[in-house]
């Protein structure tokens, strides 16, 4: 019994050094946001003496704050919207619908999941260029949809097989159309593989960064994260201006996780253990 | 006939918009990518013809960047999958087995997962350039001072951390789902039998969540061929070229260098058919170690 009490007393200890190694960059770069350039210099590791938001406001107005988290939150939108209204309605169908064709327009989806993005965006750009969706904040969500449906649709037709058809086809005998049967009685039960889907969609498009950086040029547009990017590329080694910057971009999440933590790693294993 | 035509309709109907953003943004593109690698396409120009394999050959026999780029990527997938899955394993194990604040270490490991990678190698720097260089000099750390992000022999393990610090409680999550579901009466069971500690994990607990482990070593795999932002974030290849990886390789002789899309396009589907090999040959390899629960 000793030494089973001694072994939890080293992991705990294991597991503390662990937390603190894993808080320390965002500690650092919190009490280093408020220090003037040359505290930093001196004193990098000591608290802040006077706390100084000139720092916040300045980054605020470099990164265009209001306005580059509009962006990103329409992105988002578009992008997250579009996968889950479409995806669920077409992998509904094929899940429903027996045959060669559905079959094939299913393997025709999840062909793709294992490209990596980096093999398509060189054709990509032609095609947005082409399409004429390139350099718009809407149009950089439209083109997530077209990205994410392969995944959602796999993850949607695996889940519409473990509800019963019975309802549908009671559905239909009291005269609802097709359409009315799949948003009125299908759709709020797939409802807890929507919320697993929204959320790893929402943490991959509002962290993503390279799509945005080929797709949008104009300042104006830039999403919170490209933004912060061009900050650091200007300001660079001008720490004060730059860890209020990256503070500022990081709160959103940070805020989201806060709230939605069980959801997230709730959708993580879900979405893992399923794809 | 009717009925066809109108079953038919209304797959258009469900499947149409899916198939249509699906169509344009990444059916055409990945079969694009697969079209120009074969011609010399240069981005600007209308006009290109078809060269056959000589993409594919120049770039695997004539350009040491992306041999080096290769084999700089293969040395980090390697380091990456198996630091990643053993301490994330080893942080689920440690956790599960505590009763309290099981809660709040999870929290904590999982945070650095939620920043952007971009914003996190930003972070790092900050923490490579100024805080570990100050922290050496004001204790007796000295080894803490290093060119952490300037000396190749060091920017690799840098790039590492960042990683790590990254990802790890991603893959902990998933662990910790499958710990919790072996039976605790197994366990009991092996204890009374004799099993100490380290046999009862390892012939008990690994077996019993081998689907977390086929499923984390897909995902770290396949996420660590296409490592990008924490390199551009924090090196950007450099310097020089040292610390450059196949995507960044790609992206440059795409868009920033000489805009040879057609020859980008041939590595880009060097590096699609890399990694379907080697998720293909993982998923035969960790299924067939699989125990059914």
């Amino acid at each position: 019994m000793k030494s089973s009490k001694l072994s939890s007393t080293i992991i705990l200890i294991v597991l503390i050094i662990g937390a603190a190694l894993a808080f320390f960059p965002i500690y650092m770069a919190i009490i280093n946001s408020f220090k003037t350039q040359g505290e930093i210099f001196k004193n990098i590791l000591s608290l802040p003496t006077q706390l100084h938001f000139e720092n916040y406001s300045q980054a605020f107005a470099k990164i265009h704050l209001f306005n580059s988290v509009k962006n990103s939150v329409i992105v988002s939108v578009v992008g997250i919207g579009g996968i889950l209204l479409f995806a669920s309605m077409a992998g509904y169908k094929l899940s429903r619908t027996p045959g060669k064709l559905s079959s094939a327009l299913f393997f025709l989806f999840i062909a793709s999941m294992l490209v990596p993005f980096h093999s398509i965006m060189i054709s990509l750009s032609r095609v947005t260029r082409t399409l004429d969706v390139q350099g718009s904040v809407f149009g950089l969500g439209l083109i997530y949809i077209g990205l994410g449906v392969n995944m959602a649709v796999f993850l949607y037709h695996g889940f519409v097989k473990g509800i019963p058809k019975e309802l549908e086809e009671s559905a239909h005998m009291d005269g609802c159309g097709e359409f009315q049967t799949f948003f009125r009685i299908i759709l709020p039960l797939l409802l807890p593989i929507t919320v697993t889907i929204g959320i790893l969609d929402f943490l991959w498009i509002w962290n993503d960064f390279l799509l945005p950086l080929l797709m949008l040029t104009d300042v104006n547009k830039y999403t919170l994260i490209l933004s912060t990017n061009m900050l650091f590329g200007e300001y660079n080694k001008e720490w004060s201006l730059i860890l209020a910057a990256l503070v500022l971009t990081a709160i959103p999440v940070v805020i989201i996780y806060a709230f939605f933590q069980r959801f997230i790693m709730e959708g993580i294993t879900e979405g893992a253990v399923k794809g | 006939m009717l009925k066809k035509s109108r079953n038919l309709r209304s797959m258009l109907y469900f499947v149409g918009p899916a198939l249509l953003f699906y169509t344009l943004f990444m059916l055409i593109p990945t079969i694009g990518g697969m079209f120009y690698s074969i011609t010399d396409w240069n981005g600007l120009n209308r006009n290109y013809s078809f060269v056959g394999f000589a993409n594919f050959v120049e770039a695997l026999t004539d350009d040491p960047d992306f041999i080096n780029a290769l084999l700089f990527t293969l040395k980090y997938v390697v380091v990456m999958v198996i630091l990643q899955n053993v301490l994330a394993l080893l942080l689920a194990v440690f956790i599960e087995s505590r009763t309290r604040f099981k809660g709040f270490f999870r929290t904590i490991f999982f945070m650095p997962n939620m920043i952007s990678l971009i914003i996190s190698a930003f972070m790092w720097t900050f923490v490579f350039t100024q805080v570990l260089p100050q922290l050496a000099e004001k204790t007796a750390l000295l080894f803490l001072d290093q060119s952490w992000i300037g000396d190749p022999k060091f920017s690799f393990f840098s790039i590492v951390i960042v990683s790590l610090w990254n990802g790890v409680g991603y893959m902990m999550i998933i662990y910790l789902a499958g710990l919790q579901g072996v039976p605790q009466s197994l366990k009991e069971a092996a204890v009374i039998d004799g099993a100490n500690p380290v046999q009862t994990f390892r012939h008990i607990t690994l077996p019993m969540i081998s689907h977390a482990i086929t499923i984390c070593f897909f995902l770290t795999l396949n996420g660590a061929f296409k490592v990008f932002e924490v390199v551009f974030g924090l090196t950007g290849g450099g310097p020089g070229r040292s610390t450059q990886v196949i995507t960044m390789n790609i992206y440059e002789e795409a868009f920033s260098n000489n805009f040879r899309y057609g020859y980008a396009s041939a590595k880009s589907v060097i590096l699609f058919i890399i990694i379907l090999l080697v998720t293909l040959i993982q998923i035969r390899v960790t299924k067939r170690n699989e125990v059914e629960a």
